[in-house]
């Protein structure tokens, strides 16, 4: 059996059998499981697919394990305080983590604690990263969700704290979950409430560009990645898929089924507390307190499969499979150092280990590159240069290089009227 | 003798005498009359050149006329054009390209005269035709007017800024739209009639001073005018510009101006439908987002089409703090001059600097008026600060000295001897007094003196509070003071004072100064009876400043005064019940972010008031508007504990039909999540909402009505009541169909909730002994309570749990009658499904239920009227095909019923009834036989 290219992560409160475990999304099969503690919501990760990461249940230590062994806790790594939600980098470099109403940022390769960011009113309860981990979002109870620059956290000598790039502050509830589309920087991001809508904003502008409002407060969001639909988990139990194709231009309006993609997938009898779409968009992973994880057909809204937990589902999601997952005898190609609990681990005095030297850039340390605008501009001008120069200018060289031009397309011509030739002589040979 | 007199009579003769005057002739003609012509216009009118002055000049001629060398004749058209006109108004339009240019090219006349009747002419025409339509000849127009206006000789300059007048009084717009000429010229202009003025002066006496510095006054008024259309203008055609930038800036605008003052900088939001018709011509900037670079460049000025069009270019190089700086460094001398010269002029008159006469009040109003709209004239956001910071450098010395050194200023009663001046200056100064829009208050003056000189103190720099103590000092002052007195305060003055007040608590961050300005403020805002317009002004300034500034300055987070000022919060809310809906919603926003900022003292104050609020009598969630309850109940998230009164109270507000089903399903939501037995992780320790409590809720919601008003049911002899009989052993309290569908939607979403708890079993457990305990004994039950009953039953109901037999003995009774009520439901086709739905469920779902309630039916002690409803009940029963293997179970209680009902039948003829039930039956027992396993069910 070949390994599959994605796997389902899915984790439940009870932890009766497993931690977490990996599932085959085709047949269902479970496929690895991982021992010791059980998760809280939103606070499984995979980073830089070598480790799991996952926050434990009202206690303040994060259980990590190496991804190829299963059975054993590789560390834990204690806390200042209960994590509430938990998200590495995809590109594995940073680990965020929200504690209370703070977000703490290590840095993997180092374990330094970079930045504590307290600009959230109350608990956090989700935060996401941009595909390219340039930006991250950030939503709390406080009904506000912060989009924050990475760069501009981790920077290092700003004399104010870091503030966040966009404040998105039109909920009226708390927030429940946050799913950024592709795109990087450009992307779009999705935030769900409990006040029953479901917000599109745009990450670069921080606008809001659609509100969709429900019968239910809406508990998970997540785009396909195509971003043709958007799929919202209600308290209810339901799943509304809400197309994004649709024409109309207004900025709010109220989720009504119909035949034009607004469509509803029935089946769970709980809230809905986690949902993901496979990397083709055919498949739908939706994970519910009714201890059920379903595989839903987006095509044709049927359920595919259903596996069994022992407790409300607190995190499941399709990952593409990590390359050493299924490999026993791998090890990750760098060793997880200890995070640090504090801000500045030299002035604790505890960096004796460390040797290394931490290297942060500095505020306005980077020239200040021209925006893609000014660069096609720039590029605009140097091609009609190139053309102004080669029609009008340097009669000489220009001369020249006409013949030479002229001398090639001759060669050129003459072999392609040889191929010909030859290849009908080929084909009409009678044979 | 009568003879002889008779001939005498006829030929008298006549005696004529020398020296005597001859006496007239009998027949004499009497030519002593004159002679005039009778006019008939309409019957003259034809002569086809069009309608003519009086004296017969039609318009070609007048127009031809104004290129006479001689002024008299040229002054004549002109007054012959107006009078043409204004008898004619058809011809305004008809001709206005000719007029207009005939008339502009006037401008520069030679005569005093003539410029007056062009003037004259320009004011009448101006009125006649609409701004759109003079906009082609605007360029020609403007043109002549700066030729007037850099015109060698002095008095038409003078008649130049008469003619800019009319312009500007009928055309701002279009004259803004070309104010890069105009700006520059007229700015020129008044600077050398200044200088020639100050040369005067100096070498003139008192009287002359005035009479210039009454002129100024009225130039002054002119700049002002001119300022504030071209900032008019400049958003105008701003607007146009950019489209997609401003286009809700546009809606907003007279609202949020304060607002924005506040605020400082505030970004403004992008519509998402990009019209590209409209940027196909336009020069709008359409906005992009770009992120290649290390900065993010969010206004990027992309433009589909690149632009020719020079206005647009102009507008571009106004917008920047360059060119306000170098308008300011040649009007802002100025205007230091003019209240230089003023005030010293009217120093000579009186000692004390504090006191001004009412004209040099007005003159400094005006002066500060212009000095806030140049400063306004920036662009929003960095290079506003720009501007301040050069500001400061170049003139906080020269401000300082002239304008701080006697604030505040004061009215100096007018005094006595100034009678004796002549005419002409009494004169003047009606004019001044007119122009300038009557007297100026000294409040409105020293607001304004603030204003201006606030915006002088720097943002987040602490090394020249020391410095700017000294002139900031006096202000404060004065703003306690003013806030303070307890005097009312019109809207406009105290939208100026707060703008100040913000500005001063952002530049200064020191905790004593908010605190004391604060206070000030909210002084102004406990007084009773203020108008609605300054009452929602103080609470708007109240919950931005909570709201926008509160994170980023500690000192103003600290403020104890904003503290207690969003602890009084509720309380007002309370008090105001539903006398001003907007006010409660502005209350309510307030309260909503900072409750979800996790505020404490507001918390506790609206835990404390929480019972008052959500009272279901007159509590707020129930008087105010539906986008307030929903606020409401929204803040109902964040209460730190949901005590049982509260919940008790919020049980009563879901079923009295005062809000709306969806309003009280999200309510019940709320409760839900916020119980921990949703299992939606809070993630906290504490418990918002007891299991107990959380429990109890849904139980007094399900049954809709609260245990005292069940009891008082049993006593009531109302006429909806359904007494009691054989057939519906309880006897029915009908409900209105309005009340029996909103419990019919409340009962669904208390259905769900307690659907998804965790153990069931537990769970109906609980529901059970509630109903044995409250519910069994009644005699008298409302309808939608036995619906909900037998709704939620199925429904929550565990496969492995075995209900008691109390509970079921009940359940079979609500059933029967609710039947039986179904029998009399034919005119609410709404009713009759709903109640057929729940019965249907409850007998479908627990096998038990239909057997108890088959046993209850004792035909022997039913009386004759009762039997056709019985057998109604039972064809219906035997009719649906999901009950038919139930009934089938209970065959033989069936047959035996069947039997005695026609036993006891004793009529004659056999009815219609009776043959409907017993084809059912044998319908129903003659179809394929059901597994006769069921029994084992009982």
């Amino acid at each position: 059996m070949s390994a599959p290219m994605e796997v389902v992560l899915s984790a439940d409160s009870s932890g009766q059998l497993w931690n977490c475990a990996v599932f085959d999304p085709h047949s269902g099969t479970n496929l690895l499981s991982y021992r010791g503690g059980n998760t809280s919501a939103r606070s499984l990760t995979v980073l830089n697919g070598e480790y799991i990461l996952g926050a434990q249940l009202g206690k303040n230590f994060i259980n990590v394990w190496e991804i190829q062994r299963k059975d054993q806790l590789q560390q834990k790594v204690v806390c200042p305080g209960v994590i509430t939600c938990l998200c590495a980098s995809p590109n594995g470099l940073y680990v965020l983590a929200g504690i209370a109403e703070a977000l703490y940022l290590w840095e993997v390769s180092t374990g330094n604690l970079l930045a504590i960011l307290s600009r959230h009113y109350q608990d956090l309860s989700c935060i996401c990263f941009t595909d390219d981990s340039s930006h991250f979002v950030s939503g709390g109870k406080d009904n506000l969700a912060l989009v924050w620059n990475l760069s501009s956290v981790v920077q290092l000598d700003s004399p104010n704290t870091p503030e966040p790039r966009h404040i998105l502050s039109l909920h009226s509830l708390p927030i429940t979950d946050i799913h950024c589309g592709l795109m990087g920087p450009q992307a779009r991001v999705a935030t769900a409430s409990l006040d029953q809508t479901v917000k599109v904003w745009e990450i670069s502008s921080g606008q809001m560009l659609l509100s969709v409002l429900f019968d239910v407060g809406i508990m998970s969001v997540t785009f396909d990645p195509c971003e043709y639909f958007l799929f919202c988990g209600g308290s209810d139990g339901n799943i509304f898929q809400v197309s994004l194709c649709t024409t109309s231009l207004s900025r709010d309006k109220t989720f009504q089924t119909d035949n034009d993609g607004n469509q509803v997938f029935i089946g769970h009898r709980n809230l809905v507390t986690c949902l993901s779409v496979s990397m083709d968009g055919t498949v739908l992973l939706s994970g519910s307190n009714d201890e059920t994880v379903r595989m839903w057909d987006v095509q044709s809204k049927q359920c595919i499969r259903s596996i069994t937990h022992k407790g409300p589902v607190t995190n499941a999601a399709i990952i593409p499979a990590p390359a050493n997952m299924f490999v026993p005898d791998s090890r990750p190609s760098i060793p997880l150092p200890r995070f640090s609990r504090h801000l500045n681990p030299s002035e604790q005095g505890d960096a004796t280990g460390a040797g290394g030297v931490c290297v942060r850039p500095g505020a306005n340390t980077q020239d200040l590159d021209g925006t893609y605008l000014e660069k096609a501009d720039e590029l605009y001008s140097l091609m009609s240069a190139i053309t102004d120069k080669s029609v009008f200018g340097d009669g000489e060289n220009t001369k020249v290089r006409v013949s030479e031009l002229e001398e090639e397309v001759r060669t050129l011509k003459k072999i392609n009227k040889d191929l010909y030739e030859f290849s009908t002589q080929l084909l009409t040979k009678p044979n | 003798m009568t003879k002889k007199h008779k001939r005498q009579d006829d030929f008298q003769k006549v005696k004529l005498k020398v020296g005597k005057k001859k006496p007239k002739a009998d027949n004499a003609t009497d030519v002593n009359f004159k002679s005039r012509a009778i006019h008939l216009p309409e019957q003259l009118k034809q002569s086809n050149a069009g309608p003519t002055t009086h004296r017969h000049l039609n318009i070609k001629d007048l127009l031809s006329q104004l290129h006479h060398y001689n002024s008299n004749v040229k002054q004549g058209a002109l007054v012959g054009l107006r009078e043409l006109l204004s008898a004619h108004p058809t011809l305004v339009e008809q001709h206005t390209s000719a007029i207009l240019s005939e008339v502009a090219a006037l401008f520069t006349d030679k005569d005093g005269t003539v410029r007056a009747a062009v003037v004259r002419l320009l004011r009448f025409v101006a009125q006649c035709i609409p701004v759109e339509r003079v906009a082609p000849f605007f360029p020609l127009l403007s043109a002549h007017l700066t030729c007037a206006m850099t015109h060698i000789s002095e008095s038409i300059q003078t008649d130049a800024l008469r003619f800019l007048d009319v312009l500007l009084e009928h055309f701002p717009g279009l004259l803004s739209q070309r104010h890069n000429v105009l700006l520059t010229s007229f700015l020129e202009l008044i600077s050398q009639r200044r200088m020639g003025k100050k040369d005067k002066s100096a070498k003139g006496g008192f009287v002359q001073m005035h009479t210039s510095h009454s002129l100024q006054v009225v130039v002054q008024l002119f700049w002002e005018s001119f300022l504030s259309y071209f900032m008019d203008g400049c958003r105008l055609s701003r607007f146009l510009q950019a489209v997609v930038e401003e286009r809700p800036l546009e809606e907003g605008m007279t609202n949020r101006n304060a607002l924005e003052m506040w605020a400082g900088e505030k970004s403004t939001t992008t519509p998402i439908e990009v019209k590209w018709e409209e940027h196909g011509f336009g020069k709008g900037r359409i906005q992009m987002f770009e992120h290649s670079g290390a900065m993010h460049t969010p206004h990027s000025t992309y433009r589909l089409r690149p632009d020719s069009n020079l206005a647009a270019g102009m507008n571009k190089d106004l917008n920047s703090a360059e060119t306000v700086q170098g308008f300011a460094e040649t009007l802002v001398p100025l205007l230091l001059d003019i209240w230089v010269e003023a005030a010293g002029g009217d120093r000579v008159q009186m000692d004390s600097g504090h006191l001004l006469s009412p004209e040099s009040m007005a003159l400094m109003f005006q002066i500060l008026t212009i000095l806030q709209l140049l400063r306004r004239l920036t662009p929003q956001g960095d290079q506003q600060d720009i501007l301040d910071a050069w500001f400061r450098n170049m003139y906080l010395a020269d401000f300082k000295h002239h304008y701080m050194k006697n604030f505040p200023y004061g009215l100096l009663e007018v005094a006595r001897h100034k009678k004796k001046v002549d005419g002409k200056r009494l004169h003047q100064q009606a004019v001044v007094g007119t122009v300038a829009g009557g007297n100026v208050e000294p409040l409105a003056l020293n607001v304004t003196l603030c204003q201006v000189m606030v915006t002088l103190s720097l943002k987040g720099c602490s090394d020249v509070v020391g410095q700017d103590a000294d002139w900031l000092g006096p202000i404060r002052a004065f703003i306690k003071e003013t806030l303070s007195s307890g005097s009312k305060l019109s809207s406009k003055h105290l939208a100026a004072l707060l703008e100040v007040v913000w500005r001063m608590i952002v530049t200064q961050r020191s905790r004593v100064v908010t605190d004391e300005l604060l206070q000030a403020v909210y002084v102004q805002y406990q007084q009773r009876n203020l108008g609605v317009t300054v009452r929602t002004l103080l609470l708007s300034f109240f919950s931005q400043l909570y709201i926008e500034e509160h994170q980023n300055h500690p000192h103003i987070a600290r403020s104890k005064i904003l503290a207690s000022w969003l602890a009084s919060l509720p309380v007002q809310l309370v008090q105001l019940g539903s006398r001003n809906p907007q006010l409660s919603a502005h209350l309510l926003e307030t309260v909503q972010s900072a409750a979800a900022r996790g505020n404490k003292d507001l918390l506790n104050i609206l835990q404390k008031r929480a019972c008052s609020l959500y009272d279901p009598q007159d509590g707020c969630v129930v008087v105010l508007p539906v986008e307030s309850q929903k606020k409401l109940v929204q803040i109902l998230y964040f209460l730190p504990v949901i005590p049982p009164e509260l919940l008790s109270c919020l049980s009563q507000v879901c079923n009295t039909g005062r809000v709306s089903a969806s309003l009280a399903t999200a309510l019940m939501r709320t409760i839900h999540l916020r119980s921990p037995l949703s299992g939606w992780s809070s993630g906290s320790q504490d418990v918002p909402v007891k299991d107990v409590d959380y429990l109890s809720f849904f139980f007094t919601t399900l049954t809709g009505f609260s245990s005292e008003t069940l009891q008082a049911l049993q006593h009531t002899d109302e006429d909806c009541l359904m007494p009691s009989s054989t057939l519906s052993p309880i006897s029915v309290f009908a409900t209105t169909l309005d009340q029996f569908l909103h419990h019919w939607d409340v009962v669904e979403e208390v259905c769900h909730c307690l659907e998804t708890l965790g153990s069931r079993a537990q769970c109906f457990d609980v529901i059970q002994t509630a109903i044995i305990k409250n519910l069994c004994g009644l005699a008298v039950v409302p309808d939608c309570l036995c619906t909900a009953l037998l709704r939620c039953i199925p429904r929550l109901l565990d496969v492995n749990f075995l209900p008691s037999d109390t509970l079921l003995h009940f359940l079979s009774d609500c059933c029967l009658s609710m039947l039986n009520l179904l029998l009399q439901l034919e005119q609410s086709a709404h009713k009759r499904d709903r109640v057929w739905e729940a019965c249907f469920a409850a007998l479908s779902a627990v096998p038990r239920l239909l057997r108890l309630v088959l046993q209850s039916l004792r035909v022997c002690d039913l009386c004759e009227e009762e039997l056709p409803h019985l057998a109604q009940i039972l064809s219906l029963l035997l009719q649906h095909t999901q009950l038919r293997n139930h009934m089938m179970a209970n065959a033989s209680l069936l047959q035996h019923i069947i039997q005695d009902l026609t036993h006891f039948y004793s009529g004659e003829t056999r009815e219609q009834w009776l043959t409907d039930l017993l084809y059912c039956y044998s319908v129903t027992l003659s179809g394929p036989r059901g597994n006769m396993g069921m029994r084992e069910i009982y």
